[in-house]
C-alpha cells in the first residue's frame, strides 16, 4: 500500500495540469484581487458626534454632506468619544467618526477615528475630510484655526474585502482541483488502460481507488496549508479559523472528489469529462460567493445558490474567520454538507464501476 | 502431467451477440500456445475468461489446476498479463511501474533485472512515451512478468511492429517460456504462429475450429502445397485438374508466356504429370516451383476465409 500511495502521488506531481489547478489557479485570483482594493470603492460611512449644535458643526455638517462619496450622519445619542468608539465596534456598516468638543479658546476640537482597514481607502478619506474642515475653518473666520483636526484609527468591525475573499478562494481551490483533477486522473486512467492493466492483478481495485483519493486528500492538505499562508501574508487573516477551517475544508474536499468521480464515471472521453469537470466547478465558483457576498444575488437565483455546497462551505469557513465564531457554531451549513457528503458518495459508488474499464 | 489450462465449453455472449460458442481445450505445461483467429473471432474475449477479467456466460475453465471464476484472484497471483494496447501510468518511470506492479503480488521480481532480461536497464529513468513502439512492446511484455508467473498471457504481442521487432520479441517469449513457464499468445499473424508456437488452436467466430502443431495442420490439408508452373503458352486447365491430387486451378497470361497455379498432395508425382503434360502440349516449361501451404491455407481450407478476416 505504501508504495502504491507513493505512486499515486508521484502521477498527481507529475501531472502538471493538477499542479495548475490545484495552486496557480486560486494563487492568481489572490494575486489579481490584492492589486484592487474594493474596500476604497463606495460609500464611506461617517458620523458625526459630539458638539453638534454649535454653527460652525453645522457648517461642518453641510459641507462633509456636499461631499460625494461620504454619507454622514449626526449622531446626538452619542455624547462621548468612548459611546462613539462603541458604535464603531458594534453597529454595522459604519467606517469613520467626526467627534466634536469645544475647548476653552475659539478653536472647535474634531477628533477623526478611521474604522477602515484599507490603507489607501482610509488615507483617501482622512485628505477628504481634512481637505472640508480646513475649507470650513477659513470660510468661518479669518484665522486658519477655527477647527482643529486629529485623526487616529480603529480595528474595523467589518471585515475588509480580502478577509472575505480569502477562505473563498482557498475554498474555490480546493473545489477546482478536487474535481477536476480526480474526475481527470481516473478518466484518463481508464482510457490509457491502467485501470484494466490493474484489474488483471490481485490488487483490489478498491485499494487502488482508495490510493487514488488519498493522494488528492494528501495534495489537497497542501493545497489549505499553502493558500492560507499566502492569504494570510497578503491580509485576510484565515488562519484564526484554526483547525475548525481546516476541518470544514476537508468536508468541502471529499465532496467535490465524489462529484469527480460521478463526472469520470457518467462521462466517456477524457476531453468531455475534463468539460464536465469545468462547467459544473465554474457556475459554482460564481454562484457560490466565492468572490462577492451571495446576498448581491438576485431572488430567483437563490435557491440554487443556497442549494449548492460551495455556497455553505464558504459559509461555513467565513463563520469561523471574519465572523469569528466556532466550528459547532456553523452546524446549519455543516448539515447541508454531510448531507451533500452522503448524496455524493452513494451516487459515486454506483456511477464509476471498474466493470467498465 | 495435468494440464496448465484446461477449458470445458466456454460461452460468452453479449446481450445477442455470441462471442464465444462453447469452446473445450487444454494447454500442457511449457508450450507456447497459440490462439489464431481474425479480428472479432473471441480471441481476446477467450482471454479475457482464463486472465479472470471476464466472467463467462457458461462453462468452466481452471488454470493451474484452480477455477478462474470461482477464485480469479488466486489464479492472479500465478500468472502474468500482457494486455492489448495497455499502456502504464505516462507519469512514472518503468523503473517505477515494475515497482508499483510486483508491489501487488506476494512474489516479485528485481525491476532491473526484469529491464536487463529485454535490454532496457538503461531505459529505467525513462517514461513510456519516450520508447519507440518496439520498446514499449518489449516492455509491457516484461511487465507481465514482474511476479514471476507460471503462466504468461500475451495479447497481440507484436502488432504494429516492423519486422526486426518482431523477431525481437519472438525470442524474448521463447526465452520466457526456457526460464520455465508455460506461454498463451493470441495472434492474427499466421507466421508468427508457425515460427512460434508449439501448438495452434484456430479460433473462428468464436468456435475452435482446429487444434494442433502447426506442421500436422498444414499437413492435414487435402492438397498442402502451392505449385506454380511457367509455361511457354497455354495448357489445357481442365487437363490439369484431371491430374489424381490437383486442386484449385487458376491460369492467366503474363509477358513471357502462361502461369498456371494450383494446390496438390502428391506433389513428386503431379510434377511428373506436369511435365509430361506440358511436352505432349508442345509448350516450353519455363519454371515449376512448389511451395508447402501455410497456416493461413490451413484456416481458409477451414473456414472458407483469411485470417485477415477478407
Amino acid at each position: 500500500m505504501k508504495t502504491l500511495l507513493s505512486a499515486s502521488l508521484k502521477m498527481l506531481i507529475r501531472d502538471h495540469q493538477a499542479i495548475f489547478w490545484a495552486f496557480m489557479f486560486p494563487m492568481l485570483f489572490l494575486g489579481v484581487f490584492r492589486l484592487f482594493s474594493f474596500d476604497s470603492y463606495g460609500t464611506t460611512n461617517l458620523i458625526v458626534a459630539g458638539e453638534t449644535a454649535d454653527v460652525r458643526s453645522t457648517a461642518l455638517v453641510d459641507a462633509l454632506g456636499d461631499v460625494e462619496f461620504l454619507d454622514v450622519t449626526v449622531r446626538d445619542d452619542l455624547p462621548t468619544v468612548a459611546d462613539v468608539e462603541a458604535a464603531l465596534a458594534d453597529e454595522d456598516g459604519l467606517d469613520a467618526a467626526l467627534f466634536l468638543t469645544e475647548s476653552a479658546g475659539p478653536t472647535l476640537q474634531a477628533e477623526l477615528i478611521m474604522a477602515i482597514n484599507d490603507p489607501i481607502g482610509s488615507s483617501v478619506t482622512v485628505a477628504a475630510i481634512r481637505a472640508v474642515v480646513d475649507g470650513v475653518s477659513a470660510a468661518l473666520t479669518d484665522a486658519p484655526r477655527a477647527i482643529e483636526v486629529f485623526t487616529r484609527s480603529v480595528d474595523a468591525d467589518e471585515a475588509s474585502f480580502f478577509e472575505f475573499l480569502g477562505p473563498g478562494i482557498i475554498g474555490m481551490g480546493l473545489m477546482s482541483f478536487a474535481t477536476i483533477s480526480l474526475a481527470g486522473s481516473l478518466s484518463r486512467y481508464r482510457e490509457e488502460g491502467v485501470l484494466r492493466r490493474i484489474r488483471a492483478t490481485p490488487l483490489a481495485p478498491s485499494r487502488f481507488f482508495v490510493a487514488v483519493v488519498v493522494a488528492h486528500l494528501v495534495i489537497a492538505a497542501g493545497q489549505v496549508l499553502l493558500l492560507a499562508l499566502v492569504a494570510e501574508a497578503l491580509g485576510a487573516n484565515v488562519l484564526r479559523g484554526g483547525i475548525g477551517f481546516l476541518l470544514i475544508c476537508i468536508v468541502g474536499t471529499v465532496i467535490f472528489l465524489n462529484l469527480g468521480v460521478i463526472i469520470a464515471g457518467r462521462v466517456q472521453g477524457r476531453g468531455a469529462v475534463e468539460g464536465a469537470a469545468n462547467a459544473i466547478t465554474l457556475p459554482m465558483m460564481f454562484l457560490s460567493g466565492t468572490f462577492f457576498p451571495t446576498s448581491g444575488m438576485p431572488a430567483f437565483i437563490q435557491p440554487v445558490v443556497q442549494a449548492l455546497p460551495l455556497t455553505h462551505m464558504l459559509n461555513a469557513l467565513r463563520g469561523v474567520t471574519i465572523r469569528g465564531e466556532t466550528f459547532v457554531e456553523q452546524w446549519p451549513s455543516l448539515l447541508i454538507l454531510a448531507a451533500w457528503v452522503v448524496g455524493t458518495l452513494i451516487v459515486a459508488r454506483f456511477a464509476f464501476s471498474f466493470r467498465d474499464a | 502431467m495435468p494440464p496448465v489450462i484446461d477449458v470445458q465449453r466456454l460461452v460468452k455472449r453479449y446481450g445477442e451477440i455470441t462471442a464465444l460458442g462453447g469452446v473445450s481445450f487444454q494447454v500442457e505445461p511449457g508450450e507456447i500456445f497459440g490462439i489464431l483467429g481474425p479480428n472479432g473471432a473471441g480471441k481476446t474475449t477467450l482471454v479475457e475468461i482464463l486472465e479472470g477479467l471476464t466472467r463467462p456466460t457458461e462453462g468452466a475453465a481452471t488454470v493451474l489446476g484452480i477455477p478462474v471464476v470461482e477464485h480469479p484472484d488466486a489464479v492472479k497471483e500465478r500468472i502474468g498479463v500482457q494486455l492489448q494496447a495497455s499502456s502504464y501510468h505516462q507519469y512514472l518511470t518503468l523503473y517505477e511501474i515494475l515497482e508499483l506492479f510486483g508491489s501487488f503480488y506476494q512474489r516479485r521480481a528485481d525491476p532491473m533485472e526484469l529491464l536487463r532480461r529485454v535490454h532496457l536497464e538503461d531505459r529505467a529513468g525513462a517514461r513510456i512515451k519516450h520508447l519507440s513502439g518496439g520498446m514499449r512492446q518489449r516492455f509491457s511484455i516484461m511487465a507481465a512478468l514482474v511476479n514471476e508467473p507460471e503462466v504468461v498471457f500475451f495479447d497481440e504481442p507484436t502488432a504494429g511492429l516492423d519486422p526486426d521487432a518482431r523477431r525481437d520479441l519472438w525470442e524474448i517469449v521463447r526465452a520466457v517460456r526456457d526460464s520455465g513457464a508455460t506461454v498463451v499468445l493470441t495472434t492474427h499473424y499466421m507466421e508468427e504462429a508457425e515460427v512460434l508456437c508449439d501448438r495452434v488452436a484456430f479460433l473462428n467466430a468464436g468456435s475452435l475450429v482446429a487444434l494442433d502443431t502447426p506442421p500436422r495442420l498444414v499437413r492435414s490439408l487435402h492438397a498442402p502445397y502451392h505449385v506454380t508452373l511457367t509455361t511457354s503458352g497455354p495448357i489445357d486447365a481442365r487437363r490439369i485438374e484431371q491430374i489424381d491430387g490437383v486442386a484449385d486451378v487458376t491460369q492467366r497470361a503474363v509477358a513471357d508466356g502462361t502461369v498456371t497455379e494450383l494446390r496438390s498432395g502428391d506433389t513428386p508425382r503431379v510434377a511428373a504429370a506436369l511435365t509430361a503434360l506440358a511436352s505432349e502440349t508442345g509448350v516450353a516449361l519455363l519454371d515449376l516451383a512448389i511451395q508447402p501451404a501455410t497456416l493461413e491455407d490451413v484456416f481458409l481450407s477451414l473456414t472458407g476465409r483469411g485470417l485477415s478476416g477478407s
